[in-house]
């Protein structure tokens, strides 16, 4: 940042200002308004100066600059005409560390002022460090007509109750929800009217019989796609929520269940295609709870299985954001359902594993002996990407080449496709029948059972453990 | 009150109230306030056997198919794991049987209930009759799902799976213990320790100790071997100050949970079942890291309606 913007206070502060004319008088005005003490040197002074000085407001000082004067001046400003004269005001305050200014002369300013929008109290400063002044004018024009006249009331009677609210409502929270409401109530639009001492009465009203709206974050697992999986839980929640922040995952029929009057928010996530950080998403979710709403975090499959949900979680819980967590048939059970493949049994797995294909942030390989055993199901989530990997991998680590897998694309969808092969076949089925996310990798014993129990769908030809080449 | 109002405070689905009771009431009441969910028509429902996942308790967590399927069947032939306000969702015609099972008490082997569906499944075809074999949990995680199914296919009947909540991830909702977590488990393995039958044991090495990169353990019907099951994993150099939490009766209002680590859980098990309020079972055994991170989730904001049973 080239300048740092600050505001300053400036009433009753003694503030020198060399020059008497034109543009001297353009800068008085400004300082004046903000309630400095003026003393002005210059040869000859405009009328208004006069004035001034008369009421008390400005001090005049006839004669030359002399470096002397600008002891027991907080700031300096040099608006003469006289580039000779404006150096040496310029070099007498930066030698005693006195903020200056020099009118038109960038490189004579340790500080600048700003364009200004007044609505007081608000105020809104722009600049552009000298770069584009014709640019900042025509922001602050667009400015001005976007900025209604009544900020600056609203501003002062918020401002004339701040303490009574205070007291009232205790946490930041609170007050922060109660103000959201005031800023979108008639308070608005009766000081638009012209109608304060209404608006104040009203104001009054709302402070009085305020109950702090309690925002809330449900979590909810949306299960793998097909709607009717959704729990009575989630649907009932889904259909309460003022907001419901949803991701890619989640169906489209499914979000046809929402309240209709709901805000949507998608924060989609694909794997490689990240389109909100998780980060964001949090945040998101404290700020709509914040601000007093019933917040539907809308997630596929189980919010704790790969779903991060805890991470989303973990920021409620210093704003003491109250919660709940429905869990949603994860994509494992749905998707096996619908294929057809028990995922334990008791001859052929004995236990089942759900591992997620993306790499984990150190880069760390997980347990591939472990996940190599014979006789347990592993259940591979987001595994496309990394398919040819986790082959090589659990061949080397001594799955038998010949163990059946299936990959199920867009399981319990209408649109589901089942691919069954064996593990020695995994990237090579990936990429042969171009199988796009959601999919899901099941590998083990129990999916040769698959041809027997298929139920669901368009089913691919029943020959599915022979190889496909050869 | 008028009674718009009364049946929106009530919580009720009002084109749910409405198909419940086979009439339009529903939508006729819903039609002065903004569209409510179309669920799925009753009569909709095709004649078949559907193996379906009850959930593991909460009857709120039922899918939308495993109500439209209730309130459609004939039949249902139901075991212990199903919750009572699940099997109320039936119609009063609805025959229920009972083929319950439960750890060590088996009340009909798994062959007859293969038979005795099998044998209701022909209805499905001789008299157009829709027939649940309701399972609580998920039908294809320990569910056996898979020799009902082959029963259901040599016999050549036609049969659906739909799948339900399994207890481990109802277990991790309701308890705040996420199953997997970045940095503590990027995987996650569910067993069963009903290894009754001593050939069946696992063999341990498979589950030596990685540092660091071990699995979260969920153990489904495992509770009269955690004495087994926590030296198994010692032996095999599980750490034994590896937390391991104790879920009961996951997701229901008597659900309760006892933690400790693998050496000291047995003694802690033991202390509690000699208390006022030991657990009954179903428990699922959660083993790992993550059990340590629980997060503060309020089991109050979970709990079933009173009018549940009104609504559905």
């Amino acid at each position: 940042m080239q300048y740092l913007p600050i505001f300053t206070d400036l009433t009753g502060k003694a503030v020198l200002l060399v020059g008497g004319g034109h543009v001297a008088l353009r800068k008085a005005r400004a300082l004046l308004d903000a309630g400095a003490v003026l003393s002005v040197v210059s040869h000859q002074f405009e009328t208004d100066f006069h004035g001034w000085a008369s009421q008390g407001r400005a001090r005049l000082l006839p004669g030359d600059f002399q470096p002397a004067q600008i002891s027991g001046h907080w700031l300096v400003i040099a608006a003469t005409d006289d580039d000779a004269v404006n150096a040496a005001v310029h070099q007498a305050a930066t030698a005693r560390q006195v903020w200056v200014n020099t009118v038109d002369d960038q490189d004579k300013c340790e500080f600048i002022f700003p364009s200004i929008i007044n609505r007081a109290p608000i105020q809104i400063a722009i600049s552009s460090g000298g770069a584009a002044p014709v640019l900042v004018r025509r922001l602050r024009e667009q400015l001005e007509t976007l900025l209604p006249q009544h900020l600056g009331p609203l501003a002062t009677l918020v401002g004339k109750f701040r303490k009574q609210v205070q007291q009232k409502l205790d946490n930041f929270a609170a007050r922060r929800q109660f103000y959201e409401q005031v800023f979108s109530s008639k308070v608005v639009s009766l000081l638009q009217s012209g109608q304060p001492q209404a608006a104040e009465d009203t104001l009054e009203q709302m402070l009085d019989g305020h109950q702090p709206l309690r925002g809330e974050v449900f979590v909810v697992g949306a299960g793998p796609g097909d709607p009717e999986l959704l729990t009575l839980k989630a649907l009932q929640l889904m259909q309460q929520a003022d907001v419901v922040v949803y991701d890619y995952l989640v169906s489209e029929p499914i979000m046809a269940l929402v309240r209709r009057d709901a805000e949507l928010i998608c924060v989609g996530k694909k794997a490689g295609a990240h389109s909100v950080a998780q980060e964001e998403t949090n945040a998101l979710l404290v700020k709509l709870a914040l601000e007093g709403k019933k917040v539907c975090r809308l997630k596929g499959g189980d919010p704790f299985i790969f779903g991060r949900g805890a991470e989303e979680i973990e920021v409620l819980l210093p704003h003491q954001i109250p919660f709940q967590v429905v869990p949603g048939i994860t994509a494992a059970a749905g998707c096996a359902a619908y294929a057809g493949i028990p995922l334990t049994h008791r001859d052929y797995a004995q236990a089942v594993q759900f591992v997620t294909g993306h790499c984990q942030k150190d880069g760390k390989e997980p347990d591939w002996h472990s996940l190599s055993r014979p006789n347990q199901t592993l259940v591979i989530y987001m595994g496309l990407m990394k398919s040819a990997h986790i082959q090589a991998q659990l061949l080397a680590a001594g799955r038998a080449a010949d163990t059946p897998v299936a990959i199920l694309e867009n399981g319990t969808r209408p649109e589901q496709r089942v691919f069954t092969g064996t593990l020695g076949q995994l990237a090579e089925l990936i990429e042969t029948h171009q199988v796009q996310s959601p999919a899901l990798l099941v590998i083990g014993e129990v999916v040769a059972l698959q041809a027997k129990l298929a139920w669901y769908g368009a089913q691919e030809p029943r020959a599915q453990l022979t190889p496909l080449h050869g | 009150m008028s009674v718009l109002s009364f049946f929106q405070q009530a919580g009720l689905n009002l084109r749910q109230f409405g198909n419940s009771f086979g009439s339009n009431l529903g939508d006729y009441i819903a039609g002065a306030t903004r569209r409510t969910v179309p669920l799925p028509a009753g009569g909709e429902t095709i004649p078949g056997v559907y193996l379906l996942g009850a959930g593991p308790g909460d009857p709120e967590l039922l899918t939308r198919k495993g109500e439209r399927l209730l309130r459609a069947a004939d039949v249902v032939l139901y075991d212990n794991l199903v919750s009572p306000q699940v099997l109320a969702l039936c119609r009063r015609s609805c025959q229920q049987i009972y083929v319950g099972k439960r750890a060590g008490q088996h009340a009909m082997p798994q062959a007859q209930i293969n038979q005795l569906l099998v044998e209701y499944g022909r209805l499905s075809v001789t008299a157009d009759k829709v027939i649940v074999r309701l399972k609580g949990g998920d039908p294809t995680i320990f569910g056996r799902v898979s020799e009902e199914a082959e029963a259901l296919e040599q016999a050549g009947l036609r049969f659906a799976i739909v799948p339900g909540i399994t207890s481990a991830c109802a277990a991790s909702a309701y308890s705040g213990i996420a199953l997997t977590a970045r940095g503590q488990a990027t995987a996650v393995q569910f067993l069963t320790a009903q290894f009754a039958d001593p050939s069946r044991q696992p063999d341990w090495h498979n589950y030596r100790y990685q540092y660091g990169n071990n699995p979260t353990l969920v153990v489904y019907m495992g509770l009269n071997r955690l004495n087994e099951l926590c030296l198994g994993l010692m032996n095999v150099g599980w750490p034994g100050e590896m937390p391991v939490a104790l879920l009961d009766q996951v997701s229901t209002d008597a659900q309760q949970q006892l933690t400790g680590n693998l050496a000291d859980i047995c003694a802690r098990y033991a202390c509690h079942q000699r208390g006022a309020n030991p657990l009954l079972g179903p428990t699922l055994i959660v083993i790992g890291l993550v059990v340590s991170t629980p997060m503060a989730v309020s089991p109050a904001l979970l709990k079933v309606p009173e009018n549940l049973l009104q609504v559905f």
